[in-house]
């Protein structure tokens, strides 16, 4: 075969494109071209640096001034903006806290829709259908089997719908014994899977 | 399902790998960072079957290159053909994986079509305000 090009770029809108990659990234794990870790692999070089970091300085500042954490909790997006955190794919962000007997994970159960701003893009599994069909039908056995999240029976688990006009997140418990820690500090220890609610505080 | 993680190493070494790769394409003007996902899975395909040994590295480079010399000469015109990076990456991806043989544009296109006529529901359009689903405290 030679190489002549495939056809030029000409307009097609951004739905259009994203079906295409799609398509393409189908036919090459078919063909084995590639594994869809490999390509995640290399998604999260990139998702590390516009990502969660951003989320866990909020979580961090949460867990420190209840003012802003009774605000975050009401407003999402709003209290983001105080940070100058926002954009696209956050327009309407609600954040819900976990509690002693409240544990909150999220979902998109129809495609990927996740909260960009605070959590940089999401991770594969997220957006795979065995997850989004599983997390809504077995909770607490998916976070137990898949994540090592083992939760006590006295916890209730609320699994949240995320759409493209509200997106959830989950602001975690802070971890016990980390009294003395700089706001600094604490958003280092916040990962992001505990901001899905498939984790918890720092991988421990 | 579990997610990747890879340790910090790993991690440094895979991000010094594919610089290294990409400091030898032509930039993409402006800021660094992707504006759509789309860009970003299309840019780890790329090097993902690079690494698979499809392709040489520069292949891909003069195909990109080529593509974006095709919309340069035809004018740069910013209304027929607005300037996007990576959809020339995406183009030289599509052409050196059609050169070797591995893809054909026909079953591409078959493809995408599949995906963009699956129906979204009815109802992702609007905010969902309950739990999708609760496992009550026992």
């Amino acid at each position: 075969m030679s190489s002549t090009p495939i056809q030029p770029p000409s307009i097609r809108t951004q739905e259009e494109i994203a079906a295409r990659v799609k398509a393409l990234e189908a036919i090459m794990i078919e063909k084995g071209i590639m594994t869809t870790e490999a390509v995640d692999r290399l998604t999260e070089i990139y998702e590390k640096e516009v990502g969660p970091q951003l989320g866990a300085a909020v979580v961090a500042k949460a867990w420190t001034d209840p003012e802003f954490k009774e605000r975050l909790l009401s407003d999402g997006t709003g209290t983001c903006r105080e940070l100058g955190i926002g954009g696209l794919q956050g327009e309407d962000m609600v954040v819900v806290e976990n509690t002693e007997t409240v544990h909150n994970v999220i979902v998109c159960t129809l495609c990927s829709c996740y909260p960009w701003p605070v959590l940089g893009l999401p991770p594969n599994w997220y957006k795979g259908p065995e997850y989004r069909a599983r997390i809504v039908r077995e909770p607490r056995k998916v976070l137990r089997d898949d994540f090592g999240l083992d939760l006590p029976d006295s916890v209730e688990v609320r699994v949240w719908d995320s759409s493209s006009e509200m997106r959830y997140w989950v602001l975690p418990r802070r971890p016990e014994g980390t009294d003395g820690m700089s706001e600094r500090a604490l958003a280092g220890i916040v990962t992001r899977d505990s901001m899905i609610g498939s984790g918890v505080g720092p991988a421990a | 399902m579990t997610g990747f993680r890879p340790d910090a190493t790993e991690l440094g070494d895979a991000r010094r790998r594919v610089e290294a790769l990409v400091a030898e394409l032509p930039a993409r003007p402006g800021d660094e960072s992707f504006d759509e996902p789309w860009e970003l899975r299309a840019f780890a395909m790329a090097v993902a079957a690079y690494h698979n040994g499809q392709y040489e590295w520069s292949e891909f480079q003069l195909s990109l290159i080529e593509s974006i010399r095709r919309w340069e000469a035809e004018g740069g015109d910013a209304e027929s053909a607005p300037w996007s990076y990576y959809e020339h990456w995406l183009t030289a991806l599509e052409t050196v994986l059609a050169g070797n043989g591995v893809l054909s544009d026909a079953l591409l296109d078959d493809r995408t079509r599949e995906i963009l006529a699956t129906p979204r529901a009815k109802n992702h359009h609007e905010p969902h305000y309950e739990p999708v689903a609760i496992d009550p405290a026992r």
